[in-house]
Formats: structure tokens, C-alpha cells, sequence
């Protein structure tokens, strides 16, 4: 039990990488609110499985692209849980085209969505943070902000800004006792990759040979959120078979 | 609700804040400004908030941390938060 007692928010809770890691959380004993932009159902259903296992959650529908609603779910959190100690930015959206298709539209809703987003948790839950004097935040980037990625100059742009909010606020509050990572995967095996062209060309460029499982992602997130990575801050730890190597 | 005097109530966060910025109780004044004459940064304003709301058990939404300038609207600010 690497969290027990703790309490989580994780964001995109119900779908890919975000719902491995909300498991993941649970069955290393955190409390967890998670949030969901669209399917009540889903979260209805997630939330039945986790009571299976006899874990601790709540999940709330909040668009984390409004400041507002982002800050609702943390109040939310703190009023059933009493604290947070862990923020897990996750929620994130693609919407892959060329550049010169790409319209102004597309671009910021995918920046809105995959950084703003991002901004908008960090700051509604840094004071209670600073005022505990300990918190962990670790927020889901990509491999494409890493070394960049064709088709995608919007979500490579959010995750590379991503990992500046990163490194800026691990310097920030690191006299508050938290500590802020990214984690940058690269080809996981979810929903927003069953899509991609030409599998067999990018299983080529990995090392490993095969897309990564969400699960493999939320193990590396427990193990930033627990005290295990206590004296580790800052970083970008890609989590990507070898891809970026 | 505890009951708290004025004059009390001024001098305990006069304490507070001095301790917090590292000054001399004296040099806060009802108007000095906790920035520009006091050295104060935004880390020490929060701290300010945070043991303001220990001592009094109370509770201060953070969006009041921008109002937390000089020492009379500290004053007002837990007056405030102490009515209610």
C-alpha cells in the first residue's frame, strides 16, 4: 500500500491511460476523485467496480478547460476527502491533422484542453498544497512533446508546454515540499491510438516491438505520487518502450 | 466565535506578519504596503493567510489572497472572516 490514506485527483478518470491510473491509485490504497467530461455512465460504472474492490472514490463531470469547474473539483475533493495530496493531470484530447489543414479552431482546443487544462487543476489545488506543506503532481505529457510528432503541431505543443509548467512549478513550490513530474508515454494501446495509420511502421521505431499498456503507464505514476520517488523533481520520465532512445 | 477585542486583534496580526516578514512589529504600519516598503512575496503572503487561519481557526477562501497588502485590510479581511 504505496498511498494509503492518501487522497488523488485524476483527470480524464474513465478512459485509456487516466482510467489505468485511477486503478492503480485505488489498489495501492488512495482515496480518488476523478473527473469525466462526457459519459455519467461510464463514471457510474467505474465507480461500481471500485466499490467491488472495496476502494474509496468519487467521480465528478467537470470540463477542465474552465478554471471554474476545475476548481469545483478540487473543492468537491476536498470536502468528501479533507485534503489532496496527489494531482494526476491526464486529461487530454488529438485532433491529428497537417498544419497547413489544421484549423485555428483545432489548434486551441487541443492547447485549451491538454495544457490550459493543466494549468487550470495546478492552480486550483497549489494553495492547499502549499498550506499542507506537501503534495505531489504529476501530469501526463507525451512522447510528442518530447521530440515532436508530424500531424501534430497542436497536441506536440501542449505536451512540450506541458513539461515547462512542469519544470517551472517543481522549482516553484519546491520549498513547499512538492514535488511536480511528467511522465511523457509514448504508443499506448487506448482509444485515442486504435485509429493510427500505418501500425506496423511505427511498432519499426520501438525497441520493445509493441505499444504499451495503460497499466504500464499508471505503475510509473504510483511510483511518482508515492514517497518512493521522494527525492525526485522536475523530471520527464518517458515511459515509451525505448521509442525516444 | 471567539471574542476578540480591536486592539488585540491588530496587535496578535501585527505579530503574525512581522514574524512572517522577518521586520520589526513598529515598521508595520496601517498603510505600509507589504510588497513595495516590507519585502513580502507571494509565498509570504500565502503564509500570512494560512497562520492567520490557524490561530483563528478560520477559514479564508484563497481568491482573498491578493487582498492582503497592508495591515488594515488584513484587519478587515479577518474581521470578516471572524463575523461570519
Amino acid at each position: 500500500m504505496l498511498l494509503k490514506d492518501k487522497v488523488a485527483i485524476v483527470t480524464g478518470g474513465t478512459r485509456g491511460i487516466g482510467r489505468a491510473i485511477v486503478f492503480d491509485l485505488i489498489q495501492n490504497g488512495a482515496k480518488v476523485l476523478f473527473t469525466y467530461l462526457k459519459s455519467d455512465e461510464s463514471a457510474g460504472i467505474m465507480l461500481d467496480e471500485i466499490k467491488e474492490l472495496k476502494g474509496k472514490a468519487e467521480a465528478i463531470k467537470a470540463d477542465v478547460r474552465l478554471y471554474d469547474e476545475a476548481r469545483k473539483a478540487v473543492e468537491e475533493a476536498i470536502n468528501k476527502f479533507g485534503k489532496i495530496d496527489i494531482l494526476v493531470n491526464n486529461a487530454g484530447i488529438i485532433k491529428d491533422k497537417a498544419l497547413m489543414m489544421m484549423e485555428p479552431s483545432e489548434w486551441l482546443d487541443v492547447i485549451n484542453t491538454n495544457l490550459t487544462g493543466y494549468f487550470n487543476m495546478a492552480k486550483a489545488c497549489i494553495v492547499t498544497m502549499m498550506k499542507q506543506k506537501s503534495g505531489v503532481i504529476v501530469n501526463i505529457s507525451s512522447i510528442a512533446g518530447v521530440v515532436g510528432m508530424p500531424r501534430q503541431v497542436n497536441y506536440s505543443s501542449a505536451k512540450a508546454g506541458g513539461i515547462g509548467l512542469t519544470k517551472s512549478l517543481a522549482k516553484e513550490v519546491a520549498p513547499y515540499n512538492i514535488r511536480v513530474n511528467a511522465i511523457a508515454p509514448g504508443f499506448i494501446d487506448t482509444d485515442m491510438t486504435k485509429d493510427l495509420k500505418q501500425k506496423d511502421e511505427l511498432m519499426k521505431m520501438i525497441p520493445f516491438s509493441r505499444f504499451g499498456k495503460p497499466e504500464e503507464v499508471a505503475k510509473v505514476v504510483t511510483f511518482l505520487a508515492s514517497d518512493k520517488s521522494s527525492y525526485i523533481t522536475g523530471q520527464v520520465l518517458k515511459v515509451d518502450g525505448g521509442l525516444a532512445i | 466565535m471567539p471574542n476578540i477585542d480591536t486592539n488585540n486583534l491588530e496587535q496578535s496580526l501585527k505579530q503574525i506578519i512581522a514574524n512572517i516578514l522577518e521586520v520589526e512589529p513598529d515598521k508595520i504600519t496601517p498603510q505600509a504596503n507589504f510588497v513595495e516598503d516590507l519585502g513580502m512575496d507571494s509565498m509570504m503572503a500565502l503564509e500570512i493567510l494560512a497562520s492567520i487561519e490557524k490561530k483563528y481557526k478560520l477559514r479564508i477562501p484563497e481568491e482573498n489572497l491578493t487582498k492582503i497588502t497592508n495591515l488594515s485590510k488584513v484587519i478587515e479581511l479577518a474581521n470578516k472572516f471572524l463575523s461570519k
